[in-house]
């Protein structure tokens, strides 16, 4: 990389225009992943597209389908402190606390960890709670590709050369949502060995929204909609947690790794589901 | 919490001032190896193995050297056969005919930059032929098992190695009749017990700058804890005479064993030999994972039988340690784990022994706490469960056993300084002890004690008298961030009764300091500081010879006094360091320097009680002693463990600077708190997996209690600076054992393979719901 390699755009279509030149080509936004990676040698960007003067990627708004637009530049200590996510939404706040520590909250994106999807990231779990979109441009135009799809393998999305991740788009909370984000890591800030978040609403005793996603415990993150599905209407009793966690456990696919072997994750998820609708039971109840 | 201090009435000594270099280091001018430069100056890299063991059948250099600004390409070829090593020579500079480990240097390049240097290592081909592995110490004793060093009989060892095939060296210390002794238990134990590799990770990675003089001087500062040892390194290991290097030092961003033997001091100065310029080679954080050094992964047989009423009969101990593929201090750390293995308690009857292997790893080597850790967790974790059989309070059961005064140690050695029952008395008050054991809430508290070493080896002082009656203290010793330059020269200045700033001290160098083996071995404060004493004296003797010509009196009529004067004893007439420095430069008799040098002789066995085999030392050191409670939570969902709070109760003779003595209590915690709960180097196949930050995991601030209560216990130790010993070792020593002790207490599970993982408790809490 020469100083040759280095661009300074200002707009979206600009971008998309230096990306579509080269293949090579790397955006960089915080740097919080990029550049650990090239010094390390594991990538060498041909250029590298700094979105620092792109404005339109730093608002979080309310798109006019209600939907809250939050800008892939948005940083993860703007995330963290929000306010536009309410509720359940609040997750994702939680989530973007617990990235590594306030020096790299305050440089790292959400887009560009979306972008690098590291499944042990807490983002992609938290936004697979959420029922999120991505918004993607590129030379052909924008496209919202639902997170369910957008995250494919490890360290693999639906991004093709030449995207440029615009937005995340997060759905409205449901009406009297409680959020809750969960996450085991060897030591405050490191990649998690397990995240869960829930998201639940009840109608009184009557659980009237669930959301539930299981992280850093496969390729991507774990979310099973019909058995989710099963417990509406229900009063979510212990059986019914019981039926549900197994499940995860059962569609979870962990490896062994530096941080703790596959076994053990399996060991966890239920543990961790079953503490986290608890507490939003709990939370739910006292009004919290 | 600030250490209090305690009963002396000293000028210099026990009081905390500021470190000597604390303002340079805050204002970051202090300089480091990676911050030197010299003119025209040229960069070093290496490229390293592939495989774990392989023969070398050839080496193509053409490419790397046709790389614009690359200067010279060195290969094993280029090395003749000569060996270093503190215990057995068997270590090239480089490898040379195979190599031993996965990432083992086998080539290296200066260029004009740093990139260019890497670039080029990169394209350096070697054709290898693959050799079968062996990876655990089991698989390297097996029969038939790959031998790493076909010329192990011939190489040259320090003491009497019982050493053959793959078996590095092994040792055994027996007292009494150990076999016969458990028909006289009530109650006999038997564990094993394992431990996993932990990296030294000094903030600052190893690094070296080499520079030939035009004379042949070769001048070379590296990051180190001796500059002795490097230099005799270097010389044995290129076949260099120890009157052509001068070994020189910066500041050191901390040593825990890592940078006391070589790194890459060897191939950097074969680099500034073969292109005539100075060269430099910083390790990055992964080489200095993969190639510098590590602690040893510890098997650990224990065995401890007692009476009912808790007396301590006998305890056997076997240790199996992983050497990895070069012997470095692996002899010392057995020796002296075996030494350890009894702790500072009385046994009529005990045995250790154990073996240390040659294994396709990186070597493994000195680091804080020299094998005591791991026979300490062993050994300490058996005994709360002994206590929790006969029903007896942990702490009451190491009182009834620990080494009374006028008892030795194992093997023999009589131990002056013995401050360990205060120290369990002490920390059983200041944790809390007795309140928090009854109250069985979720957090659980855990004891262990320890004995530790602080000696070894050669030292010296050279303390001038400059013109205008300030001092100059030489010693050799590299102060690596502990803070031994404040200590010694808190030592010289109360010898001398003069203030801190009458006296500089000298940063190492081979050329112009004494001899100083290292800073290891918590030696510096006890070993070089008698020295300092010693050479203080034979200045003041000097200077009071001289005052007694000014003050027309009897030398031993007159008395040191406060601020650097000489009085009559019982008189007012005096004369100042001021008026003898002149005196002496101008003068008379010439100007003065007092020197001192010394030898720990202190014998470790005593041949008329203990039997001893395979001991790589003669005379290792006193004694220090600690007790600490540690406090932990369980989260009963996930399994984790993580620490509430600790109390330390340490006796070092007489605290120097206190506050330098709570550091490294704070310190030795956080490195021993990573050690129990996360750290741990993972190899997979021989390759070691996480050699980076974002894999290897050490405590941050959110992990290290805010509070760590000190107690600083003082046993003077009889020939110690005004009765000081050292403190950097112990105090990391009594962590895991104090750990595992709490996290039993806690949650019923007994853990006894480390680190103390949540997976480990997780599964011992769901065993107990099942059982």
């Amino acid at each position: 990389m020469t100083e040759a390699g280095y661009f300074d755009p200002v707009s979206v279509d600009e971008v998309v225009a230096l990306l579509a030149a080269d293949d090579e080509a790397k955006c960089v936004a915080g740097g919080a992943s990029l550049v650990a990676m090239m010094n390390a040698r594991l990538v060498e960007p041909s250029r590298l597209v700094s979105l620092r003067h792109v404005e339109e990627l730093k608002k979080i708004e309310t798109a006019e389908d209600g939907w809250l637009q939050i800008g892939a530049l948005v940083r993860h200590c703007d995330v963290a402190i929000a306010d536009e996510l309410a509720d359940g939404n609040q997750i994702l706040s939680q989530a973007a606390s617990l990235i590594a520590n306030p020096v790299i909250r305050d440089m790292g994106t959400i887009g560009g960890s979306v972008g690098h999807f590291d499944p042990a990231a807490d983002y992609p779990v938290a936004l697979s709670a959420l029922g999120a979109e991505i918004e993607i441009a590129s030379e052909k135009g924008r496209r919202r590709i639902p997170v369910s799809n957008f995250f494919v393998d490890w360290y693999e999305t639906a991004l093709e050369p030449g995207d440029l991740i615009t937005c995340i788009r997060v759905p409205p909370p449901p009406t009297g949502s409680t959020g809750i984000y969960e996450k085991l890591a060897k030591v405050k800030g490191d990649l998690g060995i397990a995240m869960v978040a829930v998201i639940m609403a009840m109608q009184g005793d009557a659980v009237s929204h669930l959301a539930v996603s299981v992280g850093g415990c496969g390729p991507k993150p774990i979310r099973l909609p019909e058995a989710e599905q099963a417990l509406i209407g229900g009063s979510i009793d212990e059986a019914a947690i019981q039926d549900l966690v197994g499940k995860l456990s059962t569609a979870s696919d962990p490896v062994d790794d530096v941080r703790a072997s596959a076994a053990y994750r399996k060991l966890l998820i239920p543990r961790l589901v079953a503490q986290a609708i608890g507490q939003a039971k709990v939370n739910l109840r006292d009004g919290s | 919490m600030v250490a209090e201090k305690t009963t002396n009435e000293m000028y210099q000594v026990g009081k905390s001032i500021p470190k000597v270099d604390a303002r340079e280091k805050v204002l970051g001018r202090a300089q480091y190896i990676a911050e030197l430069t010299r003119p025209n100056m040229l960069f070093g890299a290496m490229l390293q193995s592939p495989y774990a063991h392989a023969r070398i059948i050839a080496y193509d250099t053409t490419a790397a050297e046709k790389v614009t600004g690359v200067k010279c390409v060195l290969t094993g070829d280029d090395f003749e056969d000569h060996k270093m090593g503190p215990f057995i020579k068997d270590e090239g500079a480089i490898a040379k005919g195979k190599v031993r480990y996965m990432g083992e240097p086998v080539a290296c390049v200066a260029a004009e930059d740093e990139e260019t240097a890497r670039a080029a290592a990169l394209l350096i081909n070697v054709e290898y032929e693959e050799l079968p592995t062996v990876l655990s110490p089991e698989a390297a004793l097996e029969a038939g098992a790959a031998v790493l060093h076909e010329d192990l009989a011939d190489y040259f060892k320090v003491f009497e190695a019982i050493a053959e095939n793959n078996l590095m060296s092994y040792t055994e210390i027996s007292e009494g009749d150990v076999d016969k002794a458990w028909d006289e238990c009530d109650l006999i134990v038997e564990n094993v017990y394992e431990t996993q590799a932990q990296n030294h990770l000094s903030l600052e990675p190893c690094g070296a700058l080499a520079e030939v003089e035009p004379d042949g001087l070769i001048n070379l500062w590296s990051a180190n804890q001796s500059v002795f040892r490097v230099q005799a390194n270097v010389c044995e290991c290129l076949g260099l005479p120890m009157s052509r290097v001068r070994s020189m030092t910066p500041k050191v961003g901390a040593g825990f064993g890592n940078k006391m033997e070589a790194h890459i001091q060897p191939l950097c100065v074969a680099l500034a030999l073969a292109t005539k310029r100075p060269v430099k080679m910083i390790l990055s954080r992964e080489e200095d994972f993969e190639t510098v050094r590590a602690r040893h992964p510890f098997k650990i047989r224990c065995k401890t039988g007692v009476k009912k009423d808790g007396t301590f009969v006998a305890r056997e101990v076997e240790l199996l340690l992983d050497g990895g593929a070069f012997a470095d201090d692996s002899p010392g750390v057995l020796g002296n784990a075996t030494l350890m293995s009894v702790g500072p308690y009385h046994f009529p009857h005990a045995k250790a022994f154990g073996k240390v292997a040659y294994t396709n790893h990186l070597r493994f080597a000195a680091f804080r706490g020299f094998g005591n850790p791991q026979v300490t967790f062993a050994g300490e974790a058996q005994i709360n469960d002994i206590a929790d059989k006969l029903g007896i309070d942990p702490i009451d059961l190491r009182l009834k056993n620990v080494l009374a005064k006028g008892q030795q140690w194992f093997g023999g050695q009589k131990v002056d300084s013995n401050g360990i029952y205060e120290c369990l008395e002490k920390v059983r008050v200041s944790s809390d002890w007795d309140n928090k054991r009854k109250n069985s809430g979720e957090n659980g508290i855990g004891i262990s004690v320890a004995g530790h070493i602080s000696g070894l080896l050669a030292t010296g002082a050279i303390v001038r008298m400059l013109e205008d009656g300030t001092f100059v203290l030489n010693t050799g010793a590299t102060d690596i961030g502990q803070g031994s330059d404040t200590v010694l020269t808190q030592i010289c200045a109360e010898a001398l009764q003069i203030p801190i700033d009458r006296i500089r001290t000298a940063t190492p160098d081979t050329d112009a300091s004494p001899y100083n083996w290292g800073t290891t071995a918590s030696r510096v404060t006890y070993t070089t500081g008698r020295a300092v004493v010693g050479a203080a004296e034979d200045a003041v003797r000097q200077i009071k010879d001289y005052a007694a010509i000014v003050l027309e009196s009897l030398a031993d009529d007159l008395e040191l006094r406060e601020g650097g004067m000489v009085g009559i004893k019982g008189a007012n007439k005096e004369v100042s360091f001021f008026e003898i420095a002149a005196m002496t430069h101008w003068g008379v008799g010439g100007p003065i320097v007092g020197s001192h040098t010394l030898v720990f002789d202190q014998s470790t066995i005593d041949p008329k009680r203990a039997v001893a085999k395979g001991m790589p030392f003669t005379n290792i050191g006193v004694f220090t002693f600690a007790a600490m409670v540690s406090e932990v939570a369980i989260n009963q969902v996930t399994g984790k463990a993580s620490a509430e709070g600790a109390w330390y109760a340490v006796d070092v003779g007489q605290a120097i600077n206190p506050g330098l003595v709570e550091g490294q209590i704070d310190g030795g915690y956080a490195q021993g708190l990573g050690y129990a709960l996360f750290e741990e180097m993972i190899w997979d196949d021989g390759r070691l997996a996480n050699p980076t930050l974002m894999d290897y995991k050490v405590p941050g601030t959110a992990e290290v209690p805010y509070d760590i209560d000190t107690t600083i216990v003082e046993h003077p130790e009889p020939d110690g600076p005004f009765g000081a010993k050292g403190v950097g070792e112990i105090t990391l020593v009594t962590v895991p054992a104090s750990i595992c002790n709490a996290i039993t207490h806690a949650s019923g599970v007994r853990l006894r393979k480390m680190p103390f993982s949540p997976e480990r408790v997780l599964n011992g809490i769901i065993e107990n719901e099942i059982t």
